[in-house]
């Protein structure tokens, strides 16, 4: 019993961060119909970032701070530079185009901040949290992990749900030539659409290192993770990107605690057959409502 | 208002509009009539930045519009609702109707316009909160219009409005557009296969046959013309 205590607590701190890569990804696929792969290569390469402005004594939150600014910006630039000459080109050159930037940065990084493993600090103590004499499972970084994810996706339903901003991010994904004819400025909501997605994987990229470890493809599993429960909540969901990453940390929690820590990513590849062979709409998709 | 001057549209070898010319005046509605694949369709299109044309000039008052981005020729109040699926169906039809303005700067003035909308569209305003794809054909055409009033456009570009509209809403529609027009100098471009009702409620129109202009008269004068209304208008 304690034992499943622990994996499911692990399993929700997990669950949460691979809910922010699968939220990074449905933000992106719902405005360009775009998997982008290079997502967790750009938020190892912010975290990369904070590791050198910290290292260069900068504090942690200044770390922190400059991590998702430049995620923000990496983002932006992306999609301006990159992705804006091959926009009207076949999806799959872009998707084959984020390939292509997922290989460059992990070769960049090597090259700018060293190849080895290092370690990266968490923002408070790991240690887990004691309740009279008894230890939980569950230490302050972890909460603020919670905090942390839970704050952003909050913030990004209140973007979405209650601003006009929001609203005109919405209506460039959904129909991006009506929205034009509305006079809204799609080119720059797609802008601004990459960089938020990139500033919510610059966050899952901070959250995750302290125990992962920091080297240049540190986030390969986390990408994996997260489109797996991106896929589970059905690619054009953003909540069931939340719960399918959320299931996702549930489910891989206990393969690895259960069965062994080996099969942690042979269970992704499995919950993702299952799932694409079962409902190959995700489990929480709008598209069957739309088509009528 | 509206000046279309030698506009010719291409796509690969199709020639889709061929050096077409006429005016729209200020106040106005103008039907533009024809068959399928007359160039209706991309002749507004054209107008609203969506097409770019191969030669030619579209101008707005003293202003060239012909090379402007589609949201830059909406900003300057030409608000064009698109041939059936217009609305956002996942949007709300409170955010679709909010959207329709959203780039004016009185934020007062859009809600007014808003509230206008549903003022005149009673079963939009039952539905605001549901999204889009839960109304039927008719409702959604309503929207749409409604969308594009609460812009509160100086030029209105129709393309088939008629389309899933029972009669009696449409006639309601023309009669509040017929009313803009009078009160607010609106101007209209109405494209319409259904020539008979559209040169009812128009003052001018214009008959395009395989991407040329082939008549541009007063409605009426146009209605009357047996000979045309045979040949290119079905009635």
């Amino acid at each position: 019993m304690q034992r499943f205590v622990v994996l499911t607590l692990n399993g929700l701190t997990e669950g949460s961060i691979y809910a922010a890569m699968a939220l990074a990804l449905v933000m992106i696929w719902r405005a360009t119909q775009v998997v982008n792969f290079a997502q967790g290569a750009m938020a190892m390469f912010t975290t990369y970032l904070a590791l050198f402005a910290l290292e260069r004594g900068a504090s942690y939150w200044l770390a922190f701070a400059i991590a998702l600014a430049c995620g923000l910006l990496l983002g932006a630039v992306v999609e301006r530079v990159l992705v804006r000459p091959v926009e009207s080109a076949p999806p799959l050159n872009v998707v084959i185009l984020t390939l292509g930037i997922l290989l460059v940065l992990e070769a960049l990084a090597p090259m700018l901040f060293g190849g080895q493993i290092r370690s990266f600090p968490a923002a408070f103590s790991i240690v887990g949290l004691r309740l009279g004499s008894l230890q939980i499972p569950l230490s302050p970084f972890d909460l603020f992990i919670l905090a942390s994810v839970l704050i952003m996706m909050g913030l990004l339903l209140l973007l979405f749900q209650r601003t006009d901003l929001g609203l005109r991010m919405r209506a460039s994904a959904f129909n991006p030539e009506v929205s034009r004819l509305l006079g809204i400025r799609v080119s720059r909501m797609l802008t601004l659409g990459w960089a938020l997605a990139a500033l919510v994987g610059a966050l899952a990229g901070l959250l995750i290192a302290p125990s992962l470890l920091l080297y240049p493809t540190y986030m390969d599993q986390v990408l994996v993770f997260g489109f797996t429960g991106a896929i589970l909540g059905g690619l054009d969901s953003p909540p069931g990107a939340v719960i399918g990453g959320l299931a996702m940390g549930f489910s891989l929690s206990y393969v690895g605690g259960y069965l062994g820590s080996d099969l942690e990513t042979v269970g992704a590849l499995v919950i993702l057959i299952a799932v694409l062979m079962v409902r190959p709409r995700g489990l929480f998709t709008l598209r069957a409502q739309r088509e009528v | 208002m509206l000046e279309i001057d030698d506009l010719t549209v291409t796509y690969g070898p199709v020639v889709a509009l061929d050096q077409i010319s006429f005016h729209v005046p200020e106040g106005s509605i103008t039907a533009v009539l024809g068959a399928n694949g007359a160039g209706k369709t991309t002749l507004v299109r054209t107008i609203s930045g969506l097409v770019r044309p191969r030669s030619g000039s579209i101008r707005l008052g003293q202003r060239d519009i012909t090379r402007l981005a589609p949201e830059s020729i909406a900003r300057l109040g030409i608000a064009h609702v698109p041939e059936g699926r217009g609305v956002l169906a996942e949007l709300t039809v409170e955010e679709n109707l909010r959207l329709g303005g959203l780039w004016r700067r009185d934020r007062a003035d859009r809600q007014a316009a808003v509230a206008e909308a549903y003022q005149l569209f009673r079963p939009l305003a039952e539905r605001r909160s549901f999204p889009a794809f839960t109304l039927s054909g008719g409702e959604r055409q309503m929207l749409s219009i409604a969308r594009a009033l609460a812009a509160r456009p100086q030029l209105l570009l129709l393309d088939e409005p008629s389309l899933g509209l029972a009669s009696r809403v449409l006639t309601q529609i023309m009669a509040r557009l017929k009313q803009l027009v009078v009160e607010h100098k609106l101007t209209v471009v109405l494209i319409e296969q259904n020539a008979r009702s559209a040169l009812s409620v128009a003052d001018d129109a214009v008959v395009l046959s395989l991407g040329r202009v082939v008549a541009h008269d007063r409605a009426r004068r146009l209605a009357s013309e047996e000979g045309l209304r045979h040949a290119y208008l079905g009635f």
